[in-house]
Order: C-alpha cells, then structure tokens, then sequence
C-alpha cells in the first residue's frame, strides 16, 4: 500500500503541474487557420473549440482568468463571450502539438473521436429531456475524459502499460488504471477541473461519468448532467465510438436511459444519429484533416508572426495603461493640491509648479479670466526660473478680445493645446521676453462651456510638437485647473458676500444700537423729568428749612451744618437737571462758530485754576480763524466737560500734557477739534462706558459721570462727530468733528 | 397800614356800590372830610370801621396793611414753610390753597397782592391758572411768581410771555423768594 500510495501521489503531483494540453495536428491546423485571418471569425473559432477537449479546456480557463463565474461557463459560446477576443487568440495561437509517436502508439485521435462523438450524445440527450441545456451537456460531454487525457499525455509509457493490461486481461479501462496507476482518469479529471476552477457541475460530471450509481446532487442539473454524460458515454462506445476496441460493455442502455427519463431505444436512436452526424462536427473541427509536416509549419511560424504582433500591441497597451495610470496619478496629486487651495492666486501658482514640474517647461503661463471683474490674474513662471504674479485689466485693443469672447485657440482638436504664440498675443507682447524662445503651447480653461482662463507653456523638452500623450494630459490638467479656478472664485466671492452681510449686519447693530440707546436715552428723559419734580420737592424742604433753621442759628458750627446741608440739596437739584439736560437737550442753536477761538477760550477758563500737580494745558490752533456750523454755548459746554475730564485724568502725575488742537480738514471741508492727553489712557470696558450717564471710570463716587455724555449729546446735536480713542499707557483723544461753515451763506 | 380811604375803596371793603358810600357820606351817616381845595371826599380808617360796625358789615375785607399772599403748592411741607417765612418775615397776609380750584376761589375772594404758585399741581397746571388770571382785568395787579423743580430753562421765557412776573426753581434760597416779592410789591 505503501508503495501505491507514493505512485498516486506521484502522478498527482505530475498532473498538478498540467496548464494547458496539446490537440491534435489536424485541430491545430484548423485552429490555425482561423486564426490566421485578419479578423478572426468567432463562429469558426467556436466550431473547431467546442469540439475539442482540450482546446475547450484552455477557453474554459482563460474565461475564468477573466473573471468569468465559474457557475455561468455553461457552453463555449458563454465563455468566448466573456473572453476578450484578442485574449482568446493570443492564448489558442500558442496552442501546442501532440507529439505525433505519442499520438499514434496511444491512439490519441481515438479518444478525441469519443470525446467529441460523448459531446454530441450529450447535448442530444440534453435536448431529448429538456431540463439541461444542450450547450452544457455537450460541453461536458467534451471535457468528461479530460483526465484521461492528461494522463495519457503527460505519462504516456504508463498509460501505454494501462492500455496493455486492459487488453491483454480483458479489465475494464477504469480497473487497467488502478491497477497501473493507483488512480483513475475520473478522479485525476475531477481533480484537474477542481484544480482549474470549473464548476461543482460540470466536475461532477467528469468525476462520475463511470459510477453505477449516481449520488443525489443538490443541484438537479447535476445530477441529470452526469447521467446524461454517463449514458452519451454508453450509447457512443454501442456505436464504435468508444476508445478501446475491446471495451466491454457492462451498463445497461435502458436503465441509465430511463433514470433520465429516456426509453433504451430513444437512446440508441441517439447513438445512432450521433455517428451519422458525427462527421459534420469533426469535419470543422479538423478531426478528420491530416496536414503535412510543411503545411503544419506554415500556420505554426504564421500563428508566431501574429503572436508576435499581438504581444507588440498588447505590450504597447500595457505601457499606455501604464501612463495613463500616472496620468491620473499626476492628476489626483493635483486634485489634492488644489483642494487645500483656498484662492484664485493658490490654485494658479500650484498649477504652474505642478506644469513645470510634470512636463519640465522652460516658461509656464496659467492665467485666470475674469469677465465680471475685467480683469485676467496669472502666475508666470518665467524662462529664468523666477515666479511672478500678475494682474491686468480687460481693455479693448489689446488682443484680448478672443479671450474675453471666449474664443478658443487654434488647436488640433477641441479641447487640446494648440500654438500660443498667436492666440494668446496678448502675453507675448507683454511677457514675450520674460518667457523666452518657444515654441510654446496653449490649453485653454473650460468649466462648463466658459472659458475660466488658460495655460501656456514651451519649450517642452524635446522641443518641437508635443507628444500626442502630453498634450492629452495637458488638457486632462487645464479641466481640472479650470475646475479648481472656477470654485475658488466662486469661494470668493462667497468670501466678498459674506464680508457684504457682516458690513449690513454692522450697519444693522449700529442702527439697533442707536435705536435701543434714543429708546434709553427717552426713557431717562420721562424718568428724570419725573424724579426732577418729585425729588426736587423735597429738596425745596430740607434746603428752605435749614435756611429758617440756620437764621436763627447763633452757634457759628451749626450754621455751617445748616449750609452743608442746603448746598447739598442744592448739588443734588444741580444732578438732576444735568440729568434731564442730557436727556432732553435743548435744541441747538446753530451758528458759525471760531473753533479756534472757542478752543482758546475754554482752555483759558482752566488755566488760573491749574495747579503744580495738574498737566500742562496748551493750545495748537493755526493763526486763521476755523468755523464751524453748531451751537456756541453748547459746543463750549461740551469742550468744558472734555478737557475737565481730561485735566483730571491727567492729575498727580508728572510730564503729563492736555493739548487741545484745531485743524481744518480741506478736502472734507470739516473742521477738528481734538483734545489729547498723555494720561493713564482707558481700558476697553472703561472706553466702552465712557459716554454712558454716571458711568464713572475714575474712583468710583468720586463725581457724578456726565460730563462725558452730556459733551457727547452736545456734539451729536450741532451734526458733529466725537470719537474717542485710548488704550491704558497711551492716553486718550477725543475728536470732535464739525462741517466747516458755507463760507458764502445765505 | 392805610388811615384814609377815598369813597372807592371804602364801597370795595365794604362790598357795596361808591355811589352809596357817596349818599352815606353826604347824608352825614360816613365821617370824614373833603380834601382841602377840592371836592374829592376822604374817609378816616376810625370813621370806616365805626361805620362797619353800625351797619354789620364784615371787616374781614378792611386792609389790615399787610400785602396779601396766596401760596398755591400740592406739597403741604412746603406750602407750611412758605406760610412760615413770609408770616416771620410779617410784611404779609397769606392765605394758601394746595390745588387750582381753591386758588381760583380765594382769588377771587382774597384778592392776593401776589400768588405763589407751583407749576404742577395736582388737577392743574399753572400755565391755566396764570392764563385765567390774566383773562380777568379786575386781576390786572395781581403779580404771579412760579416756584418749580421741573421746568425746563427754554420754557421759562413762555411763562413770562404769558404774564408771569417771576420764576423759580426748587430748591431756591427763600430771601430770594422774599426779596423778589417785596421787589415785585414795591415793599
């Protein structure tokens, strides 16, 4: 057992490294022949295929290579389907000879007779019953001795002793093989067609084509398939057909027949039919052709030419693909360089280095075109290596009209470059000598019909025309660029849109700012209005009784008591008419108005008062006069309470300076009065309050705050503007700022 | 305070017609004389009040020789403190009211040399009442002061327009209010 063991393992392996199986001179040359022709007739090729096992093998296998599901390799005409022809020819070119000693000792052409006369039957028997498909049983009626053949030609001194021993002790074929080579040609078959990927189907039926009895398959089609192969194989070999002349018989016709649902006679009827028809299968196939040595190698050396051929092509293909595959690479690369772009001026800078990098030009132009805006925006990387970006307005005569009228350039074909030198007239007269000697190429941008821009570039290495490959990548890239130009304006203009809405939004928190503040401002004017008369009433009381009080008061401290408490009513009166003063502000009285001599004027109402430790206060005014349109009294009122509050500000320190300055703004026709000083300066909550009522940024208490606003109202009033800037350690300046008055008036 | 009365004033204090005074005078029933080097009649204070006296008539309505004072305010404490100066400073006969209403009464009644009047009270305001005064020419000497913590400065010249003679703000330094009255008065 031992010794068989390691003989079936041995042929095992063998048969492993079984790809593909010779056919038969005949076959060939027919095959050859087929092919030969320049477009290969595809019927033909099935005939001669179809008819052979072997060669219906190598079809089988190669669909399947191509990704054909095993399950749906159901007859030759499916699996050419699925097979690209010049695949198919290729492979059937190289088929190889039986070597003919091999041949005529085993009698080869024999078994090739019984294979294709089993297919046959098959596919009749199929018919008969209708529930198989003819072209699967004939198939499968090919291929069921398949491992006989591999066997036979792969050992075929071994099998030589097979068929001896059958003969000459009168065994069945399938017993000869056991007892030769531990293994039988059905399961060496199944093995094969496992092996080779065909369907459970049709190895089963290979596998069982000599079992009794037929396990029940799953599949009803399999198990139908492999007794109708079983009976083919039975009723050919009644006929003649069979591989062996001395082959017993054992099966009975009409039991397999009937397991099928066929009479015994219907299948030697079928026997019959088979093996009068039998020629006009082989006969196509070349069964029956016996080609001279000379003959056989004229269609080899033709089959080699045209391999050769098909080889050239396909590797010529096979380079195509390959650049293609890096076309699209250097296209996703940049994609993803232009994804992280976020302008126009990004995505055309990436775009030029990526060109120079990709085609190696001397000088690259990419350029987009603004039609709305009017104007073209390029990166030029010049014949030197420098980059520059510019930017040009559309004007007319200039040789921009085709671009502006989106006429493309003279190309060979839409869509690829063409020359620039004319078409892009415009960047030669401009940039002619930063680009340097062509020639030189354009792409044109199109997104969509419209053209976004363009791409110039030359001298590519090489010089001369560019390569067809080139110029279709250029064009793959100058739609992409397009692409990414066209989002990157429209991001934009998305950009310009929304920085529109936060200027209305602005504009909207302005006008709601100042709705809410004249809302507040109201309300403080009913509330002070109010509270002036019901506090006010009570002041009257405690200052007119104190006063009675302190007339007779003969005790010097009391009186002064007394006097405390009426100034204090009298201060708290004085708040709450500053109060409605600010909310109620009397109408102004406009007039013209000598800022300068204004600014004079109030900075001399401080000055007596200034002492060592108050700042410096001085005025900057030019000698003219500077008039302004407001109300005197209230303007003055207002330049009071400012430089109060900043002379204030600017106490106990050292080196401190208030300067109140006048400057007339021609253009604008308006007049400025600012007070700057070199104080401690604001911190942004303090600036933020500084002109709310009793806000108070010094020490808290220390002073009611509404000087600050009351200036405010002031200004506000006679149409002027006040701003105020200051930051902690920069001091602060508030601006006034007035129209000038008409100098002629009426 | 006043010794001689001419025949108007006496038929105004004593609320009947000159002419009766007139007939009374002459009828011997009214003392008095005729100025001297005239015919115009002169009635002697002594001489009015006995004749009052004889005839019941109220003499409520003799001048006591103090200048009539109408203090009109809707606060009481202050109303009490005007009352309070103005009788210490004792030049004055006052009277109060605390709303529009019983100012147009004692008006009417007292006769006020002047009204100190607040700007609002509680059913009126003192741009009504000066306007009423004003409408009424027997009223015509009548002098108004506006006391107020409410008005604002640029409707101050509107009240003199309408015939107010002085104007205030609370708080105010009462010799002010005073000095403006006896001013006013010609005291």
């Amino acid at each position: 057992m031992g010794a068989s063991g390691f003989q079936r393992r041995k042929i095992e392996l063998l048969l492993d490294e079984v790809d593909a199986l010779p056919t038969l001179p005949g076959i060939a040359h027919r095959l050859l022949s087929v092919l030969a022709a320049p477009q290969p007739s595809r019927r033909d090729l099935q005939l001669v295929i179809e008819a052979d096992p072997t060669l219906s093998m190598r079809a089988l296998r190669l669909a399947l290579d191509f990704g054909c599901a095993a399950d749906s390799t159901t007859s030759i005409d499916a699996v050419l389907a699925a097979t690209p022809l010049d695949a198919a020819t290729a492979d059937l070119l190289s088929v190889e000879i039986v070597d003919p000693a091999i041949a005529s000792d085993l009698d080869l052409a024999r078994l090739w007779r019984h294979t294709l006369a089993t297919g046959m039957a098959a596919q009749a028997i199929a018919s008969r019953i209708g529930t198989l498909p003819p072209p699967q049983a004939l198939l499968a009626g090919i291929l069921h001795d398949i491992g006989q053949i591999a066997l036979a030609i792969t050992l075929p001194r071994a099998y030589r002793q097979v068929l001896d021993h059958a003969a000459s002790t009168g065994t069945d074929l399938v017993e000869a093989e056991r007892k030769i080579l531990q293994v039988d040609h059905a399961t060496i078959g199944k093995r094969l067609a496992n092996r080779w990927g065909f369907s459970e189907t049709l190895q089963n039926a290979i596998w069982l084509h000599h079992q009794a009895q037929v396990p029940p398959a799953e599949e009803p089609v399999a198990a139908v398939l492999a007794q109708a192969v079983r009976l083919a194989d039975l009723v050919v070999r009644q006929e003649g057909f069979g591989y062996l002349a001395s082959e017993q018989i054992r099966d009975s016709t009409q039991e397999l027949a009937e397991r099928i649902g066929l009479s015994g006679a219907a299948a030697e009827q079928i026997g019959r039919q088979v093996a009068s028809a039998f020629h006009l299968n082989a006969g196509p196939a070349g069964f029956e052709a016996a080609p001279t040595p000379a003959e056989l190698q004229s269609v080899l050396s033709a089959a080699r030419v045209r391999l050769g051929h098909l080889y050239r092509t396909q590797y010529r293909r096979g380079i195509e693909a390959r650049a293609e595959a890096g076309r699209s690479d250097l296209l996703v690369r940049l994609s993803s360089r232009l994804a992280a772009c976020r302008s126009a001026k990004e995505v055309l800078a990436s775009v030029a280095a990526h060109v120079r990098e990709t085609f190696g030009a001397g000088a690259v132009v990419v350029y987009f075109l603004s039609r709305e805006g009017g104007y073209i925006e390029g990166i030029l990387g010049a014949a030197d290596g420098a980059t520059e970006h510019f930017i040009r307005a559309l004007k007319e005569g200039e040789g921009i009209e085709s671009l502006v009228a989106g006429l493309l350039p003279a190309s060979p074909a839409p869509g690829l470059p063409g020359r620039a030198e004319g078409a892009e007239s415009w960047l030669f007269e401009r940039h002619g000598a930063r680009l340097g000697p062509g020639p030189f190429f354009t792409v044109p941008m199109i997104v969509g019909d419209v053209r976004v821009g363009g791409l110039v570039l030359g001298p590519t290495p090489g010089s001369g025309e560019l390569r067809p490959r080139d110029a279709a990548q250029l064009a793959a890239l100058a739609s992409v660029a397009g692409a990414a130009l066209k989002r990157a304006a429209a991001e934009a203009e998305l950009v310009a849109l929304s920085e529109e809405l936060a200027e209305v939004n602005r504009d909207v928190c302005a006008a709601e700012y100042g709705r809410v503040q004249r809302r507040n401002v109201a309300a403080l004017g009913e509330m002070a209005a109010g509270a002036a008369h019901e506090i006010n009433n009570p002041l009257a009381i405690i200052s007119g009784r104190a006063q009675q009080l302190a007339a007779d008061e003969k005790v010097p401290a009391r009186q002064e008591m007394l006097r405390t408490i009426i100034q204090q009513a009298s201060r708290a009166s004085d708040i709450l008419a500053d109060l409605r003063l600010f909310a109620r502000p009397p109408a102004p009285k406009l007039a013209d108005v000598d800022a300068t001599a204004l600014a004079r004027e109030v900075v001399a109402e401080f000055t007596p008062g200034l002492g060592p430790k108050d700042p410096q206060l001085k005025v900057e005014a030019p000698d003219t006069p500077a008039a302004i349109r407001a109300d005197r009294d209230q303007i003055a009122g207002a330049l009071r309470e400012i430089v109060k509050n900043a002379v204030q500000a600017c106490s106990n320190g050292t080196g401190r300076t208030v300067t109140v300055s006048v400057q007339a703004l021609g253009p604008q026709q308006t007049v400025r009065l600012s007070v700057i000083d070199n104080g401690p300066g604001m911190d942004p909550q303090v600036r933020a309050r500084a002109f709310d009522p009793f806000y108070c940024g010094r020490d808290a208490g220390r002073r009611r705050g509404l000087g600050l606003s009351k200036a405010y109202r002031a200004v506000v009033a006679s149409g002027g503007q006040l701003t105020l800037e200051s930051a902690p350690g920069q001091g602060t300046a508030v601006r006034l700022t007035f129209r000038a008055a008409q100098e002629t008036k009426s | 305070m006043k010794e001689v009365y001419s025949t108007g004033e006496a038929a105004k204090i004593c609320r009947v017609s000159q002419q009766t005074v007139i007939r009374c005078f002459d009828a011997g029933k009214l003392q008095g004389f005729y100025v001297p080097g005239s015919r115009f009649r002169r009635i002697p204070r002594d001489a009015l009040v006995k004749f009052m006296k004889e005839n019941g008539i109220p003499l409520s309505n003799l001048d006591s020789g103090k200048k009539k004072v109408l203090v009109v305010d809707d606060e009481p404490e202050i109303v009490e403190m005007l009352v309070d100066a103005l009788q210490r400073d004792g030049r004055f006969e006052v009277k109060t009211a605390s709303c529009g209403y019983d100012a147009g009464i004692l008006t009417q009644q007292f006769q006020p040399d002047i009204i100190v009047l607040d700007y609002m009270l509680q059913d009126i305001n003192a741009d009504a009442v000066t306007k009423a005064i004003r409408s009424n020419p027997s009223l015509e000497d009548t002098r108004i002061i506006i006391i107020s913590g409410m008005i604002e400065d640029d409707k101050v010249q509107g009240l003199y327009e309408l015939g107010v003679h002085a104007y205030l703000r609370k708080p105010f330094q009462i010799d002010t209010l005073i000095n403006k009255i006896a001013e006013l008065l010609h005291i």
